[in-house]
């Protein structure tokens, strides 16, 4: 039942948010909420076993039994920092987004709530088309959120936003169907699981792009790529980033665009693990690209949000090359790098929202000397940066140097061009904060109508979790990588062959059999191929 | 063929009895009161209990005639199966809301509100016995039914001049359809020696591959569907016609009326006629991929939100008969068939709410309404615009609603026939078409809209029926897409039997 309480427990929220008669004690309301759900969620944390790949607290129910269909969920190393992370930047985005959305409150803390629970539903649904539900849930109350309460452009912004995505998964929803048949095919019974579709043995013929293990790896990737977005599907992003409000930006920035590499790592390397393979040079190449070319394009941004929105598209581009290198070092260091990206990034947005709240203006020349206006700001902003381009000691440095080591083992000209990007990811963010903090005081910051405030202690209580975890998780990066130690392995060691078990205490009646058929990981369908 | 028959038959054919029964009181009380417009909330309920009663003996009949039993009625001529059940229940249902929506609206509420009860439970009945109907010429009695009684009721509107067109054109149009349906019907008639579909299905092998007259029939009557199921290129009265008539009765169309020719056109196809010919088996794909580009691209330039919709209901007809094809193509065809059905039910409670949340927003009998229209609606109106983006989103087939499941279970029924192209083309189909169904989503919640019509609101506090309507339909969207499996299975098994 826990995870069915930690998924549905935001849209019982949402209903409470709705009920709620008194619009001034709204805020208060949902930040308890949020920190309750937050609460629970760290109760899977406890009962989370470290020790075993296997599938954990699984609950597993008919749904639409006429096509295999069940309610399913459960939570496994690869899944357990990313509800984490979801729930833990909620309350932070309820509590950043206190002025900033003035009105329609009720509608916005509703949206956030359906967000997260779309959010946490996809990292736990381990079925597929429960998994796509989830999916495409989320993309509506995103939708509102841009459209409702973004910038100027923001009708363009949202529809773009939405049909992109949307164009990306239908084909996935394809693929399932086929993955479906599939299963029938092999079984003699259909199944929508996840579990069953690893256990298909899909013939894949390389050098052939219409076989069937092919296309369906490239339904399944596009998908995800759209949504992470990689190198030539990413241009939603810059403007689903500017135009949306802050807390929009900071939610699809750190936990949205997890969506896509969260898919790549749990659905296709492990379903197509021949094809993967074969096309992970293709991958590992546009995941280089977009690293030099979001490093590039956000250097010559002037606006702030903008080069923050292009340095996503840098950053995820070393968590695909991390996937796509197939070892160990790359994936763990991709689950990493998601992880560091949700909290640096977030936290930017967060940043850049804040001054954008004072001064309405995101012109990177229209600042300058800021530093000696707001030194709290600075301090913050200065440890994120740091964090944003990987310094030793802070959790990025981590992330990155785990990928780059993976993809030097995976392929050394790869590595060798992704090591650049780190160069180039500092050359931006130093150069912009060289140009908003130092130097001569800009227009707005001499403006002296309007003397620029410092943190609030709401603005500081937003932050001070995130710098402490930047912290953690560089100097002390065991605490993180512990739990996702056993999964990684399991996935790295049986790739070729990847089945998921279930853990034995929490087997319901139903899956027995698979959870017996999973304990021989190497059975004789792997031998004949 | 002999004209016997017995109680048995009239009890069979109950349902249709208590319509037409149903049907006459309020225009008999009319006459009595010396042709003095009786109470029309009075009328709406005498019919809604005619249209009550027919479901229940529906239910009835058919329960009491389980498959080994003799389903059929009359010599042959109708048939009580689960198809007849399903999409029974569903039109009936269907009039039974646009009923609601027709006594809260300007262009139909007032006088003659009774003749227009008369005719929308005749116009039932005709959907009754086209359902149901196992032989063409009885099935073209049951479309002739229904449609002269819809033509009357849009030509009534007391909108002056589209409605009167769009009734003109909708008549001209569909006498034309009726044509082609009854000269293709001659055909086989002149070939098999019979109008029985049973002993037409019986005949199919053997004539198919060797007569060409026998053919040439076949594609007439289906050209004849096509034209009643508005599929590219016999659509063009759509667009018209819906936006012209009253919203209410467009609704009825675009529902009740569109679900019963699809029926219809389900049981003519289960003859196989399809796989006997490839031509015309792929012409008939060809046709569904055609259907789906034209509605989705057409409804993406329009500012009319019913002719919006009508394009949208255009490019939904492509999608059913994607479905339509997988089930005449496949040896059981109860799963097809059912994707089919289950669709329809989906389609129509979504289309339904969709043409009642327009209906709402018509003052007068000549508002058009267009997007732009639903500027700041949500913020008048949260529960309605609310429910307007549950219906919308539903028909762009976004989860958990009840057009996601459909649009799954179809293409599922397409892609087990092998028919993956046409999945392909319906998945992004739908793609596009969510930028239109988006666009009144945008005005409503990201638009502000004028403050001028305070007017609206206070119309709106009296439309307690069009309210309910619409809350229930909308309550079951979601509804019926989470718990689609239930529905699913019982409509599966409804078929399964026949």
């Amino acid at each position: 039942m826990l995870l069915s309480a930690i998924v549905f427990l935001p849209i019982f929220f949402a209903l409470l948010i709705l009920a709620w008669p008194s619009s001034k004690s709204l805020r208060h309301l949902a930040l308890g909420l949020a920190l309750v759900e937050f609460v629970v969620s760290l109760i899977v944390l406890t009962k989370f076993d470290s020790t075993t790949p296997a599938l954990q607290l699984v609950e597993q129910r008919e749904w639409i039994p006429r096509f295999g269909i069940t309610y399913f969920l459960g939570i496994d190393g690869i899944s357990l920092w990313l509800v984490l992370l979801t729930t833990f930047l909620t309350p932070l985005v309820l509590l950043g987004a206190w002025n900033s959305i003035e009105n329609k409150v009720k509608g916005f803390l509703i949206s956030m709530f359906v967000l997260e629970t779309a959010m946490l539903g996809t990292f736990l649904a381990m079925d597929s088309i429960l998994f796509y539900l989830f999916w495409e849930l989320s993309l509506v109350p995103m939708y509102f959120l841009v459209g409702i309460w973004g910038g100027a452009r923001r009708i363009y912004a949202t529809i773009k936003f939405f049909i992109y995505t949307m164009a990306g998964s239908v084909l996935m929803l394809l693929a399932m169907i086929y993955m479906m048949l599939l299963t029938q095919e092999a079984t003699g019974k259909m199944s929508a699981s996840l579990l069953d579709f690893y256990q298909l043995n899909i013939p894949f013929i390389g050098g052939q792009f219409f076989s069937l293990q092919t296309l369906l790896f490239f339904a399944f990737a596009i998908a995800f790529a759209i949504k992470v977005p990689m190198f030539p599907f990413h241009t939603w992003l810059p403007d689903a980033h500017v135009e949306a409000p802050t807390p929009g930006s900071v939610i699809l920035a750190g936990v949205m665009l997890k969506m896509g590499t969260y898919g790549m790592l749990r659905w296709v390397i492990p379903l197509f693990p021949e094809a993967s393979e074969h096309f992970a040079w293709l991958f590992m190449l546009l995941a280089v690209i977009g690293i030099i070319y979001g490093a590039l394009v956000a250097m010559v941004q002037p606006d702030v949000k903008k080069l923050v929105a292009y340095s996503s598209v840098s950053h995820m581009g070393y968590v695909v090359l991390g996937l796509f290198s197939l070892n160990q070092m790359g994936f763990t260091g991709a689950m990493y790098q998601m992880l560091n990206h949700g909290i640096s990034t977030g936290a930017l947005f967060f940043l850049v929202g804040m001054i954008y709240e004072r001064t309405h203006s995101r012109e990177i020349s229209k600042y300058g000397g800021l530093a000696s206006a707001m030194p709290l700001f600075t301090i913050a902003f200065f440890i994120i940066t740091l964090s944003s381009i990987a310094v030793p000691l802070t959790n990025g440095f981590v992330g990155e140097f785990l990928i780059l080591i993976g993809s030097f083992t995976a392929d050394p000209v790869f590595g060798t061009v992704a090591i650049s990007g780190v160069l180039l990811g500092a050359v931006y963010m130093l150069w912009m904060f060289k140009k908003v903090f130092f130097g001569s005081a800009g227009e707005l910051v001499s403006d002296t109508k309007h003397p620029l405030q410092d943190l609030n202690m709401r603005e500081i209580a937003v932050l001070a979790p995130l710098i402490v975890l930047v912290f953690w998780m560089g100097i002390y990066p065991k605490t993180f990588l512990n739990p996702m130690r056993s999964s990684m392995e399991y996935l790295v060691a049986n790739r070729g062959n990847y089945l998921l078990s279930i853990q034995s205490d929490a087997v319901l009646g139903k899956s027995k059999e698979v959870a017996a058929l999973v304990s021989v990981p190497m059975s004789n369908e792997g031998e004949q191929k | 063929m002999t004209l016997e028959f017995g109680l048995s038959d009239v009890l069979k054919a109950s349902p249709m009895i208590a319509l037409f029964l149903f049907s006459l009181i309020p225009i008999t009380l009319k006459v009595l009161r010396g042709n003095k417009e009786p109470n029309n909330t009075a009328s709406l309920i005498q019919g809604l209990i005619g249209l009550l009663l027919a479901a229940i003996l529906l239910v009835l009949v058919s329960s009491l005639v389980p498959p080994p039993a003799d389903q059929t009625v009359f010599a042959r001529a109708l048939v009580l199966d689960g198809l007849t059940l399903s999409v029974g229940l569903l039109c009936i249902l269907g009039a039974g809301a646009a009923l609601v929506l027709m006594h809260d609206h300007p262009a139909t509420s007032g006088d003659q509100f009774a003749e227009l009860v008369f005719l929308a439970l005749n116009a039932t009945l005709g959907m009754l016995i086209l359902t149901s109907a196992l032989d063409l010429l009885v099935l073209f009695i049951g479309l002739e039914t229904m449609s002269l009684s819809l033509y009357l009721m849009i030509g009534m509107s007391h909108e002056q001049k589209l409605a009167k067109e769009s009734a003109f054109k909708y008549f001209v149009l569909g006498s034309f359809a009726s044509g082609i349906f009854l000269y293709g019907l001659s055909f086989l008639f002149g070939t098999v020696g019979s109008t029985s579909l049973s002993e037409i299905i019986m005949k199919t092998p053997e004539l198919i591959g060797a007569s060409r007259l026998f053919l040439m029939g076949l594609v007439l009557v289906v050209i004849g569907f096509c034209f009643k199921v508005s599929i590219v290129p016999f659509h063009a009265w759509t667009p018209d016609v819906y936006q012209g008539a009253p919203t209410p009765h467009t609704s009825l169309m675009a529902t009740a009326v569109k679900a019963v020719s699809f029926a219809a056109f389900l049981r003519v196809l289960a003859t196989k006629g399809l796989i006997g010919s490839p031509n015309l088996f792929e012409i008939m794909q060809w046709l569904a991929v055609l259907t789906m580009i034209v509605g989705n691209v057409a409804a993406l330039i329009q500012t009319n939100m019913k002719r919006m919709l009508a394009y949208s209901s255009v490019a939904h007809s492509g999608y059913l008969l994607v479905g339509l094809i997988a089930s005449g193509s496949a040896d059981d065809m109860s799963f097809g068939a059912s994707t089919v059905v289950f669709y329809l039910m989906g389609y129509s409670l979504m289309t339904m709410g969709a043409f009642a949340v327009i209906g709402l927003l018509e003052k007068t009998e000549n508002t058009q309404v267009s997007v732009d229209n639903f500027a700041g609606f949500a913020k008048k109106h949260p529960v309605m615009g609310f429910c307007l983006t549950l219906f919308l989103l539903s028909l762009a087939g976004i989860p958990p609603t009840v057009g996601f499941f459909g649009k799954f279970y179809l293409f599922s029924a397409a892609v087990s026939q092998g028919l993956l192209w046409l999945a392909l083309w319906g998945v992004l189909n739908s793609v596009l078409s969510v930028y239109y169904y988006l666009r009144p989503i945008v005005s409503m919640y990201m638009m502000e809209g004028a403050d001028s019509d305070d007017g609206a609101i206070q119309s709106l506090s009296k439309m307690w029926g069009s309210r309910l309507v619409i809350g229930t339909l909308a309550f079951l969207t979601v509804f019926l897409g989470i718990f689609s499996g239930t529905l699913y299975d019982f409509v599966e098994r409804l078929l399964g039997v026949s």
